[in-house]
């Protein structure tokens, strides 16, 4: 078992806060353009109002986060990418309209470089992270985005630190893996109350804080299982001042953390298929 | 309710503290491929196998570990460690198959058998449905592989003489399982609970069956998602195990030794 310590000098616990962005594409799979009102708006919501009161509270926290951004969805609202950059917040991809990557076939690698250019030219600088919509990839999909110049993925949910993965061709590939738990649609999606939301995070963030490893939080701007609301962005900001009383605790953006990591945990595994 | 049973001298209350390995077999026996959302599997062997034969290491628990065979060929090193520690490797399907075998179930049952007797060198001894699924064929095929006990029927609060064609047996015990609250799935899957309640749960749960029969059995999986690897859920895991170790007269079990106890005094089981 390896001695390194796993974080920097001083360091008990690094943290990632990550905002989905995940508007009209999400919607768009269920609906044409013209019916995207009513109960089909919520996405509409994150771009209007959810982003910029999660931006708020990430201002106030002194946070810098990381964006994943639909491509399409960038498109249509680019002053809400636009203001994050400003803010010196990381800007990463998800794919180009919400895209099942499991499901794509020979399309995949077009794709993502479609993704790739439409997000890198509004953002202003080529992401170098990518998390896959809905979760799912195929066994290409990570080869793929190191042939892009990406330098992680934030997609799986299976192990408590960040870890190398080696894809086919031997490119490396830095994984921030996360839990279902430290995201807030898995309890607002089934109605969850704002307490039982806190509760949660506060009961995640203390166990793995204890065992001294990885938090990967994942917030969504959508106005349904998001953290967009007023009410909700104020569950943000309790839990991110609740964590920020920890002594050792660190933020990274998840290219800082994935860079970070690689360097000072460079050892890789074959990724999976 | 109360059954006919005879736990050992000195013996108030017998507690199982089980894991269901479910590894990327749960996935893949449902053709997906264990990446992103579908990699919950993965985290038994890379943590929560490891973090589990830890915590009951130190507490001194005796454990029986269900392994699918197709974890077992994926992760051999891993249930070579479960055994070589002292725990108890037993069955659990191939692909965690959650589907009617037909005429499948033999082969795959057989198949499984091996895998983990070549890993152990030990014949397992033990079975629990994946997915809660089982058949009068699952229990003739079981018989003939010489298993000892099954841990799949929820149709009782204590373990009893397993029955094939209606016919009572003296080798082989039925020891039944709750997995409507006496798991992690239904709380981490369908209703969403924070660690701290399930706690809470498993607590009254162990508080009515230590007062009514002495038999208590908690099941959890050590993945990522619905189950229990991650650290929140390995806290309560702990946290239940530092309270039932409270109570006088309790004694942790691994099925096998509870088997055999059973087998031993078949008289006193129904």
């Amino acid at each position: 078992m390896s001695t390194t310590p796993l974080w920097p000098e001083g360091k008990i616990c690094g943290v990632t806060v990550t905002v989905n962005f995940d508007a009209e594409s999400v919607d768009l799979h269920e609906v044409a353009k013209e019916n995207l009102y009513g109960r089909f708006s919520y996405g509409r919501y994150g771009m209007r109002a959810g982003v910029w009161r999660l931006l708020e509270v990430l201002r106030a926290q002194g946070v810098k986060g990381t964006c994943f951004v639909p491509a399409l969805d960038a498109e249509n609202h680019p002053q809400a990418v636009e203001a994050a950059v400003k803010d010196g917040h990381e800007i990463a991809a998800r794919g180009y309209a919400f895209e099942d990557h499991s499901k794509l076939g020979d399309a995949e690698a077009a794709t993502l470089a479609k993704a790739h250019a439409v997000l890198g030219k509004i953002a202003g600088r080529a992401p170098v992270g990518w998390r896959a919509p809905q979760g799912l990839l195929s066994p290409a999909t990570l080869g793929h985005l190191a042939d892009l110049g990406y330098r992680y993925d934030s997609s799986f949910q299976d192990d408590d630190t960040p870890y190398v993965m080696r894809t086919a061709d031997g490119k490396e590939i830095v994984e921030l893996p996360s839990i279902q738990m430290l995201d807030d649609s898995t309890l607002y999606g089934p109605r969850h109350s704002h307490d039982r939301v806190i509760k949660t995070w506060k009961e995640e963030f203390d166990a793995i804080y204890g065992c001294g490893l990885f938090v990967n939080l994942t917030l969504h701007a959508r106005g349904d299982s998001g953290s967009g609301r007023a009410s909700r962005a104020r569950v943000v900001d309790e839990f991110l001042t609740y964590v920020q009383r920890r002594p050792g605790v660190f933020f990274m953006t998840c290219a800082e953390m994935a860079a970070w990591w690689k360097q000072h945990h460079p050892q890789s595994e074959a990724a999976p298929v | 309710m109360r059954g006919k049973f005879k736990w050992p001298e000195g013996v108030r209350c017998a507690c199982m503290i089980t894991v269901d390995f479910d590894g990327p077999s749960h996935e893949i026996g449902r053709k997906l491929r264990p990446l992103g959302i579908n990699s919950w599997g993965r985290y038994s062997a890379r943590r929560g196998i490891p973090r589990y034969m830890d915590l009951f290491e130190k507490h001194g628990i005796p454990s029986t570990f269900f392994v699918p065979g197709y974890d077992a060929e994926y992760y051999p090193d891993t249930v070579k460690e479960i055994h070589r520690r002292g725990f108890e490797v037993a069955a659990h399907g191939y692909l965690h198959e959650g589907w009617e075998l037909g005429d499948e179930e033999e082969e795959l049952l057989t198949r499984t058998h091996r895998i983990l007797t070549d890993l152990t060198g030990t014949a397992p001894v033990g079975w629990r449905s994946p997915s809660g699924r089982k058949t009068a064929r699952t229990m003739r095929v079981l018989k003939k592989l010489g298993y000892l006990y099954d841990s799949s029927d929820k149709d009782y609060d204590l373990p009893y003489m397993a029955r094939i064609d209606g016919v009572r047996l003296t080798d082989m015990v039925e020891i039944p399982n709750n997995t409507y609250s006496l798991d992690d799935f239904p709380w981490f899957k369908f209703s969403m609970t924070p660690a701290s309640e399930v706690l809470t749960q498993w607590k009254q749960e162990f508080d009515s069956l230590y007062a009514e029969n002495g038999f208590f059995m908690l099941t959890f999986h050590p993945r990522s998602g619905w189950g229990s690897g991650i650290p929140s859920r390995a806290r309560i895991v702990e946290d239940l195990i530092r309270y039932i170790k409270q109570f006088e007269g309790v004694r942790f079990y691994s099925l096998q030794e509870l088997a055999r106890w059973c087998l031993a005094n078949p008289g006193e089981f129904e």
